[in-house]
């Protein structure tokens, strides 16, 4: 059965996330990631919903799940207050696949959705994102 | 107090069909309640109804969860029910998980975050799930005074910032003494699962709502994938009884019977149809129904032994259609899954099948059947049960014709085995008798409430047209015991 994260609207989905984040780093910022912007923005959120000891599991198991599809992630870890630790200039290129696993995760436990919705709320400057909500509703 | 001095209450709708009912007409604005039961008991369902039926987006709702069920697996399960409202979700509706503040600082820790929480959202609707781990956490030694005054300054601040408030906890009936919850709350709802041999059935009970009158004792409710649905033990027994002006009669579609009930059924009334079985009491039924769709009478058939379609097709052999009113909505067949239903429920059935068809006439085919599709406790008072059931449905006008199978013997006639004759305004008796050395069908109307009925025992056959109704059998005597006698040589006081 294919996971909610091999769907290509996944990885499309957390493609544009990482992409959008990118584009709001100030490059005089140092070493920002977009791929740990997404997560600190999932962050808040998420752990209202589950805690931040509930935030921290479900960005673990994605981890596990997102380094298996891409080895070259193996050094990321969760750090125990749910950030990233690990991420370089050559592994954040692959982000989107840790983003897509985490999004995979939620649409597993609570459908695309709900998901859908958490999301939209967390990017509501994202270009689409209320259209995305609709177009899945109304299918 | 003078009536115009008094604070008026307002009260909230649950969201729950019956809730409000048991609970004097919705729940007290700004009370501080619990929801206590067993897991598995519907706890969180009721409080997720009550939240998604009242909050908006201004005045939201706060579902605060503490260790128990996480959040993301609520929302999983919860989404399943039809009053899930996606839309709500983080705007009227906000969930928030409250463990790490519980292990890292304490009782203080959950006051200060809902504090902060409540002040920032401005909640009409509180909730803390799980209430009782919350508790558990501080609940030693010497620490009581710890837990009470938590649950006074919690109480004290949802009170204040105007939100009502439910804790929903797995608490067990021991504990309503000792628990200082309780004593506090002002609402306390009580969840059971019973078990009775192979079936389960679920009740409520309202064991304290200050400033209203709820109606004690334990209400069964069901929980389908619309939420809960509860069912008012007095369901049926306020209100107002429909009158008639004068009597009115339904004909049975059976002209000689008609003829024999002194014009058919009065209007409003109960006739119970007894007999052994094959002796026609269910076609008598359908023809008592397809008479008053043809009247312009809307019915509805509550039927435990067949489904709808088999039981049209079974009419459509005695050439009555009931098809096409089944299809344009003018005759409504209930069946109702077996075995664990409640009186309760049958009877909410019939109610609001009522209100959709306007149905001026009801059947039951057949009572057996319905008490064997009854949850085995709910059998133990079937009569108690029926009697209410008949009341009610008669209180709004509708007029029932209950089925009932009765053992034949050939040395008596009862007319129910259920003792339930006391319940009913009218009796038909339909029987096997032996004459000539075949068994033929007589039929007798032993009551009429209201009014005069004929005396004569009829024999009657059941032909491809329905039950045709014969001559009085004059020639024999004895007919009621099954083994009559020939008339002659018999001597009569009346002869």
């Amino acid at each position: 059965m294919m996971r909610s994260a091999d769907e290509p609207t996944t990885r499309e989905l957390a493609q544009r996330l990482i992409t959008y984040e990118g584009s709001q780093i100030d490059p005089a910022d140092g070493n920002i990631y977009a791929v740990g912007r997404v997560c600190d923005k999932l962050r808040g959120p998420l752990a209202t919903l589950v805690g931040p000891a509930g935030f921290c599991s479900l960005l673990m198991r994605a981890l596990t799940l997102a380094k298996r599809d891409a080895p070259v992630l193996s050094a990321w870890e969760v750090r125990p207050d749910g950030s990233l630790e690990g991420l370089s200039d050559e592994t954040t290129q692959m982000g989107a696949v840790l983003i897509a696993q985490l999004i995979g995760l939620m649409i597993t436990f609570i459908g695309e959705s709900l998901t859908l919705r958490l999301l939209r709320d967390v990017w509501v400057d994202l270009p689409d994102s209320a259209a995305m909500v609709e177009r899945n509703e109304s299918e | 107090m003078k009536e115009q001095n008094k604070v008026k209450i307002n009260q909230l709708p649950t969201g729950v069909p019956g809730l409000d009912e048991i609970l004097g007409g919705g729940l007290p604005e700004f009370s501080f309640n619990i929801i206590a039961g067993a897991p598995g008991c519907g706890k969180t369902t009721l409080a997720h109804q009550f939240i998604f039926a009242n909050a908006t987006v201004e005045r939201p709702a706060l579902y605060f969860t503490v260790m128990g069920e996480p959040a993301l697996k609520m929302l999983r399960y919860q989404q399943q029910f039809t009053f899930f409202d996606a839309a709500k979700l983080n705007s009227a509706v906000r969930f928030i998980n409250l463990s790490q503040d519980l292990i890292e600082r304490g009782l203080q820790g959950v006051l200060e975050e809902i504090a902060k929480q409540v002040e920032a959202a401005n909640p009409s609707i509180v909730v803390v799930d799980s209430f009782r781990t919350v508790l558990r956490s501080e609940m030693h030694e010497g620490k009581e005074m710890v837990v009470q005054t938590f649950v006074q300054q919690l109480a004290l601040l949802l009170t204040s910032w105007e939100a009502t408030t439910f804790l929903i906890g797995e608490y067990s009936e021991t504990e309503v003494r000792e628990n200082p919850v309780f004593t506090v709350a002002d609402g306390l709802f009580w969840l059971f699962q019973q078990v009775d041999r192979n079936s389960v059935v679920r009740k409520m009970q309202i064991m304290k709502l200050r400033g209203q009158a709820s109606v004690p004792g334990l209400h069964t409710f069901r929980i389908t994938e619309d939420g809960l649905q509860a069912f008012s033990r007095t369901l049926g027994l306020v209100g107002q009884r429909k009158t008639f002006n004068r009597v009115k009669y339904l004909s049975m579609g059976i002209p000689a019977l008609d003829e024999m009930m002194g014009g058919g059924v009065p209007e409003g009334d109960s006739l119970l149809i007894a007999g052994s079985s094959g002796t026609g009491k269910s076609l008598m039924a359908t023809q008592f129904l397809a008479a008053g769709i043809r009247a312009g009478e809307p019915g509805i058939a509550a039927v435990f032994e067949e489904r709808p379609n088999e039981y049209t097709a079974r009419a459509s052999e005695f050439g009555l259609d009931l098809q096409t009113p089944l299809a344009n909505g003018t005759l409504e067949v209930i069946y109702l899954r077996p075995l664990d239903l409640s009186v309760d429920e049958m009877m909410q059935e019939i109610l609001d099948a009522v209100k959709r068809t306007g149905a001026k006439r009801l059947v039951i085919d057949s009572l057996a059947g319905f008490e064997m599709a009854l949850a085995p406790s709910f059998r133990a008072d079937f009569r108690e049960s029926l009697y209410r059931m008949i009341f009610a449905l008669t209180a709004v006008g509708i007029t029932i014709l209950s089925t009932l199978e009765m053992p034949e013997t050939f040395t008596e006639l009862s007319f129910s085995s259920y003792s339930i004759s006391f319940l009913t305004d009218d009796i038909i008796r339909m029987r096997y008798v032996e004459i000539d050395g075949q068994l033929r069908q007589i039929l007798m109307v032993v009551k009429m409430r209201r009014g005069v009925h004929s005396r004569d025992i009829r024999q009657y056959e059941i032909t491809a047209d329905g039950i045709i109704i014969g001559e009085r059998l004059k020639s024999f005597v004895d007919l009621v015991t099954g083994i009559p006698k020939p008339r002659s040589g018999v001597l009569r006081f009346d002869e």
